[in-house]
This record gives C-alpha cells, sequence and structure tokens, in this order.
C-alpha cells in the first residue's frame, strides 16, 4: 500500500546554517538538516543548548541568510518571498523580555496587524476585528487595557501570542515560549498552542526544554542533537532512543517506561515492590532515587492484613540474582489510609508516610 | 486604536490643547522678552505693519527676535525628534543626539570645515556657505550614527554604546584643540562662541536653509513613525512585522542627521532637550505609540526649546546666557530622574 505524502507546508532541505568563523570568533555551522511539517502540525524543536534551536528559527524566518539547501514555504523558496508578504505567512514570537512601558496588552496585539495597514498604521474595522478575536482566543479580553509591562510572564507570553494571532498567519515560530514559566503557564501555553493547531490548522513550530509536555503534546519532534537530526512522532524519538542524546552526561538518560529522565545513581540494592494503586508508582521512584533496582511485582491477590504475614522474602524471587535485599509491600489507599510494610533480613517494619520509609532506609546497610 | 475605547484619549486631547496655547504663549514672550525692553504695543505694530515702527524697533524684531524665536521653535522641535528617533532605534533610555555623540560629529565636521578650511570661512554668511555648513554637519552627524549602529550591532549593551559616545566625544573635543592651537585668534572665538550655542546668531538669511531641512528631516520622521512603532519591539519583530530593516533605519538615520546636524551646524551643541524632551512626552501622553509621541514631542520640543530661551535672556540680565548652560540644567534633572525611575522598567 502507497500511503499519501502529506503536503508539506514548510520544508528545510539539506540545510546549513550559522555564521562561518571570522577571526576569534570560532562562529557556528551546523549542516545537513532536513526538517518538514504540514499543516495543522504542533512541531517541536528539541535540542540542548548551543545545539542550534534559535539559529534554526532565526534561518527558517528568514532573520538569517542559510549557508546552503533550501526552505521552501508553501513550496516556495524562502528567497523569492517578499519581506511584507512573509510578514503575512510567518508570526515570529522572540525570547525577548519585552519591558515598554506605557505599551498596553491591545497596543502590543495590535502590531500584529503592521504588515496589513497603510503607512499610518491606522486600524480598520477588520483590524480591530482580529486584534479581538486575538485578545479572545488567548483569553486576554480583560487584560486589553493593562500595561504589558504589569503582566505575569505567563500572561506576558500569552499577550505574545495573541499579538502573532493577530497576524494572521497560517505558521507561528515561537522560540522557547515556556522558558521561565511556571509549571501550570507552561501547560496554559502548550494547551493554546494545540488548540492553534487544531483547531485553526496553524502550522506551530516551538523550541523548548520542556520535553514532558513536548512529549505529551506536540504532533512531531525535530531535533538538533551531537548525534545528528531527527524528525518523526515523539515517541518514534523516545523508541529509536535519541532522547538519551540530549545528554553529554553518561549517568543520565531517558527512561523510556517512565516517560522521564533519570539521573543513574550507584546501586544501593535491590528492591522487590508489590501493592497496587497510584502509591505504586511514587514509591518505585522514591525507592530509585535512592539508588534501589526496583523490580515491581504485580498486585497480590490476598492484600496482607497488619500484622498476618511472616517476615519472609517473596519465593517468587527466590531463584533471581540479585537476590532482592529489601521488599516493600504498598497497601491502603491514598491519601489517608496508605501503608508501607517494609521486610528486610532485620525484620518487618511499617510505615506511615514514604518519608518515614526513606529514612529509615538510609540509616540501615542496605547489604546485610 | 480609535475605537478600542482607551481610557484617557480625553486627557490626551486636553494635553495637546494646553501645550499648544503654552507653545503660542512662549513664542509671543520670546519675541516681547530681550536685552532692550520694547512696550508690547511696539513689538506688535513692527510684526503686523513694519512700515509703522521706529526703525530700530522693526530691526531688532524682525532682523533679530522674529528668527530667534523661529530658531528655537524648529531646533526644539528637531532636537527632540532626533532624541525619539535614538532612543527607539537604540532601544536605549539614554540615547539621544548629544548623548551619542551625534551633535559631536556635527560639531568636528564643522569644526574640521570653519577651522580647517580657513578660506571657506568667507562664505560662511552666503547662502552658500549655510548651505556648505549644513551640508558638513550632516555628513558628520550621519557619520557618526553609522559608528553608533555599528558598534551596538557588536556590543549588545546600552551602557558600552553611551560610554563609547562619550569616549567619541572626548576624541573629537581633542581634534578640536589640535585645530584651534594652529586657528587664528578671530576664527578661534567665533569658534568657541558656537560651541557654547546661540539660537541669536542665525540670520534671516540662514532660515531659508534651517527651516526647509528641518521640515524635510520631520517629514522624513513622520513617514517613518510606522516602523518606528516596530523598532521599539526590536529588530527580530520588526523584520517579522515586515520591515525592511536596513532600509528603513537608513532612512531615520538620514532623518535624524538633517535634524540634529542642521541645528548643531547653526546653533552648536545644544544637550539634553533630545534626550529629556521624548521621556517627557512618554510620561506626560502615557503612551508608546510614535503616531501620538512624535506630535507630543515636538509640542513638548518646541515648548522646552522657547522657555529655555526666555530663560537664557531673564529680565534684568544684561547679557544672554548660553543656551547650553540651561537646556543642561533643565534636561539634566529629567534625565536624572529617568534613570532613577528606570530602576523599575527595564528598557525604553
Amino acid at each position: 500500500m502507497i500511503a499519501q505524502a502529506t503536503p508539506y507546508t514548510l520544508e528545510a532541505d539539506h540545510l546549513s546554517m550559522g555564521y562561518p568563523a571570522a577571526g576569534q570568533d570560532p562562529g557556528f555551522v551546523r549542516t545537513g538538516i532536513s526538517f518538514s511539517a504540514g499543516r495543522g502540525e504542533m512541531v517541536a524543536l528539541i535540542g540542548p543548548n548551543g545545539s542550534g534551536k534559535s539559529t534554526l528559527l532565526k534561518t527558517l524566518a528568514g532573520f538569517m541568510p542559510p549557508l546552503g539547501g533550501n526552505i521552501r514555504w508553501l513550496g516556495k523558496a524562502l528567497a523569492s518571498h517578499h519581506p511584507r508578504e512573509l510578514a503575512r505567512l510567518i508570526s515570529f514570537v522572540s525570547t525577548e523580555n519585552l519591558r515598554i512601558p506605557n505599551m498596553r496588552v491591545a497596543d502590543l496585539v495590535a502590531y500584529g496587524r503592521f504588515p496589513y495597514t497603510g503607512w499610518l498604521g491606522r486600524l480598520r474595522d477588520t483590524d480591530l476585528d482580529m486584534v479581538r478575536q486575538a485578545l479572545t482566543k488567548t483569553g486576554l479580553e480583560l487584560f486589553a487595557h493593562r500595561e504589558v509591562i504589569t503582566l505575569s510572564d505567563g500572561e506576558r507570553q500569552r499577550a505574545l501570542i495573541a499579538r502573532a494571532l493577530a497576524q494572521n498567519t497560517p505558521f507561528i515560530l515561537l522560540d522557547e515560549p515556556t522558558a521561565f514559566l511556571d509549571v501550570s503557564a507552561k501547560y496554559e501555553i502548550f494547551q493554546l498552542l494545540r488548540q492553534l493547531a487544531s483547531g485553526e490548522g496553524k502550522t506551530i513550530l516551538l523550541s523548548t526544554h520542556d520535553l514532558g509536555i513536548a512529549l505529551r503534546e506536540a504532533d512531531k519532534f525535530w531535533m538538533l542533537t551531537a548525534a545528528g537530526c531527527f524528525q518523526g512522532a515523539p515517541e518514534d524519538a523516545v523508541l529509536q532512543g535519541w532522547l538519551n542524546h540530549l545528554f553529554d552526561n553518561p549517568h543520565m538518560g531517558f527512561d523510556k517506561k517512565g516517560g522521564d529522565f533519570f539521573f543513574k545513581t550507584e546501586q544501593a540494592g535491590s528492591a522487590h515492590l508489590s501493592g497496587n494503586g497510584e502509591g505504586l508508582e511514587w514509591t518505585r521512584r522514591a525507592l530509585t532515587r535512592l539508588g534501589y533496582a526496583v523490580v515491581t511485582a504485580p498486585p497480590q491477590e490476598e492484600e496482607p492484613g497488619p500484622g498476618s504475614s511472616t517476615p519472609t522474602l517473596p519465593p517468587a524471587l527466590a531463584g533471581k540474582s540479585p537476590q532482592p535485599t529489601i521488599s516493600v509491600i504498598v497497601a491502603g489507599l491514598p491519601p489517608d489510609t496508605l501503608e508501607w510494610n517494609l521486610i528486610t533480613a532485620h525484620g518487618k517494619e511499617k510505615f506511615h508516610s514514604l518519608h518515614a520509609l526513606l529514612s529509615h532506609l538510609r540509616e540501615i546497610p542496605p547489604h546485610p | 486604536m480609535r475605537s478600542m475605547h482607551i481610557p484617557g484619549e480625553k486627557r490626551e486631547g486636553l494635553l495637546f490643547g494646553l501645550f499648544s496655547v503654552t507653545l503660542a504663549l512662549l513664542f509671543i514672550a520670546d519675541i516681547l522678552s530681550g536685552s532692550v525692553l520694547i512696550p508690547a504695543g511696539e513689538v506688535v505694530k513692527a510684526l503686523l505693519s513694519p512700515p509703522e515702527a521706529a526703525e530700530t524697533v522693526r530691526t531688532i524684531v524682525l532682523g533679530f527676535r522674529l528668527p530667534k524665536a523661529i530658531t528655537a521653535l524648529v531646533a526644539g522641535c528637531a532636537l527632540s525628534v532626533a532624541g525619539l528617533q535614538m532612543q527607539t532605534i537604540f532601544r536605549n533610555p539614554l540615547a539621544g543626539p548629544y548623548v551619542l555623540g551625534i551633535s559631536t560629529g556635527a560639531s568636528l565636521a564643522v569644526a574640521l570645515f570653519a577651522l580647517g578650511f580657513a578660506p571657506v570661512m568667507a562664505l560662511g554668511f552666503t547662502t552658500t556657505g549655510s548651505w556648505t555648513l549644513a551640508v558638513v554637519a550632516w555628513a558628520g552627524a550621519f557619520a557618526v550614527m553609522l559608528l553608533v549602529l555599528f558598534v551596538s550591532s557588536r556590543v549588545n549593551d546600552n551602557m558600552t554604546v553611551l560610554i563609547l559616545g562619550m569616549l567619541f566625544s572626548s576624541a573629537a573635543g581633542a581634534v578640536v584643540s589640535i585645530l584651534q592651537y594652529f586657528s587664528s585668534e578671530s576664527m578661534l572665538k567665533a569658534f568657541i562662541v558656537w560651541t557654547m550655542g546661540s539660537l541669536g546668531s542665525i540670520t534671516t538669511d540662514q532660515l531659508t536653509v534651517v527651516v526647509p531641512a528641518i521640515l524635510a528631516g520631520l517629514l522624513l520622521a513622520l513617514a517613518k513613525m510606522k516602523d518606528l512603532n516596530a523598532f521599539l519591539l526590536g529588530e527580530t519583530y520588526a523584520r517579522s512585522l515586515g520591515v525592511s530593516v536596513f532600509r528603513s533605519r537608513l532612512w531615520i538615520f538620514f532623518s535624524a542627521s538633517l535634524l540634529a546636524g542642521t541645528v548643531t551646524a547653526f546653533c552648536g551643541p545644544i544637550g539634553f532637550i533630545g534626550i529629556a524632551v521624548p521621556h517627557l512626552a512618554r510620561v506626560l501622553f502615557r503612551t508608546a505609540d510614535h503616531r501620538r509621541l512624535l506630535p507630543a514631542v515636538l509640542l513638548l520640543g518646541g515648548n522646552a526649546m522657547l522657555l529655555s530661551d526666555l530663560i537664557a535672556q531673564l529680565p534684568g540680565l544684561q547679557a544672554t546666557l548660553p543656551i547650553n548652560s540651561v537646556t543642561a540644567l533643565l534636561g539634566i534633572p529629567v534625565v536624572v530622574w529617568m534613570i532613577v525611575r528606570n530602576r523599575k522598567f527595564a528598557t525604553l
């Protein structure tokens, strides 16, 4: 079966970018970048600091001349688009922190109409409509007359996105829109961009360091790593091990199962973990942090009632090497009745918080 | 954003009205006052029906006071608009034609011209001479602006650019000193008087150069008003909004050179109007939109310079104070206050 090729609306083909070395300046050049994005796709540009994410965005937007290769927007070469035409095609949200006194949110958003207005920049009714719509879509209706400098970081980022929306372009490029934001603001921004991509068919390209959210929300990853470039579904990036290339540090890695990064610690021993519910996963994390190699067993048929179980290690693990040094059984339900039963060679103990359990484990020698 | 019901629109109208009235009053006061006391009636007579006025009154009012008041008005407008352009283009609240060394560039060019090419000095009082002087000053101003742009594109730090402006001013001062050392006594005196700044030394003949040049600069500034708004967001945003950054910036520099260069050539280097007035306009009019800031700056600039001129010739004083000292004493407190306030608001 031949799959219908997606009509890519943005293509970078064997692109070379950066600026060549000059005098003392070592320069920065990156070659062989081939990426593409389609209509309605939300693409996350991922890479360590200094990998060229910003440079790529600037090169794609035409702010920097490419050193080689081709960039095509809507099938037409970047260089053959007139600046004014590009302004109606691509809007850009930079990392710059705009702190301009006396500028109201509505003024900032109205900047988006710049490519559509005459030499005086007078806003017609259609322009004002676009400004209002952009404010509504970003949930900033009530902020229209607030000064931009009085906004929180998250609100300001939304205002900048509203400005890009008012520009009414099929493409929005954003350079680290979630940097410096608190967790809930990060999610709000991703959610907003998600809506714009799915709901309005805009192609959204954003660079970000927030891998967890990007993995969940992005349609596509473009990755710039020391090992090369990758493009594909975020899940492909995980399965093909590309996320490990984000680290120089050999002690760090990406846990494919947990969907999160981990820091490889010294092995303290192995732990057998059983029980059910949310408590299980968070106990696993806590024990992993302490350096235990955790083996999770399926929930037991019969929950061991308090005091009923004997202090022995589960026979299922008897033949395995290394012999688990501890066994933890999670019982009860969060948040109130949760408890942890620890079985070690020293005996059995019960804890009512992970903190108490971990404090105890730090005290006892892992290898008796 | 006329129909977005932005509060303060009424206030803005009132301010424009108020400052238009004060501008007219200051202009009249400037013509009425001077080292020789002339009754108001006589002044009006000289202005409205010159043949009826006494010969001396006519000479003083039409040949001296009116050109001076007009000069003060256009010089104030020109320096303030140039200051606004510089602050926006360099995104630096401390920028201004004087601080960035742009006036100094014009001065140096004028000094080289006046002191270095002695025979040409003879042209100084003819129309051709005025034009030559103006062109030299424009070239000097433009050259420095390009230099500052080059430096600021390499060093992304406001303070460094300002320090370089200061260093450049010192270097230009040194060159001027050397020139002075080799020049004749009479030329030296003329040059020193020029460096103190004077609105009164302009002849009616020279006004035919100054006024059109400044009008051209202001028209260019108006034509690039929208682009100035884009530059407020920085180069990246300006580019992404479709502004041809290089070309637009060149036009704005050209405009600022015309404005600051002309004033410097004929009135000497006048400081602190260019840096202080745009800040006053921002604070009073509470806007960042150049379509409103530019007219506001024009009005306030004219007001400020006319007021400075009035102070410079306070009644009771026989001599006129150097205008440069008056604008410095008026402008520096504004700049200091702005720096203190700026602790809170990072850029412009």
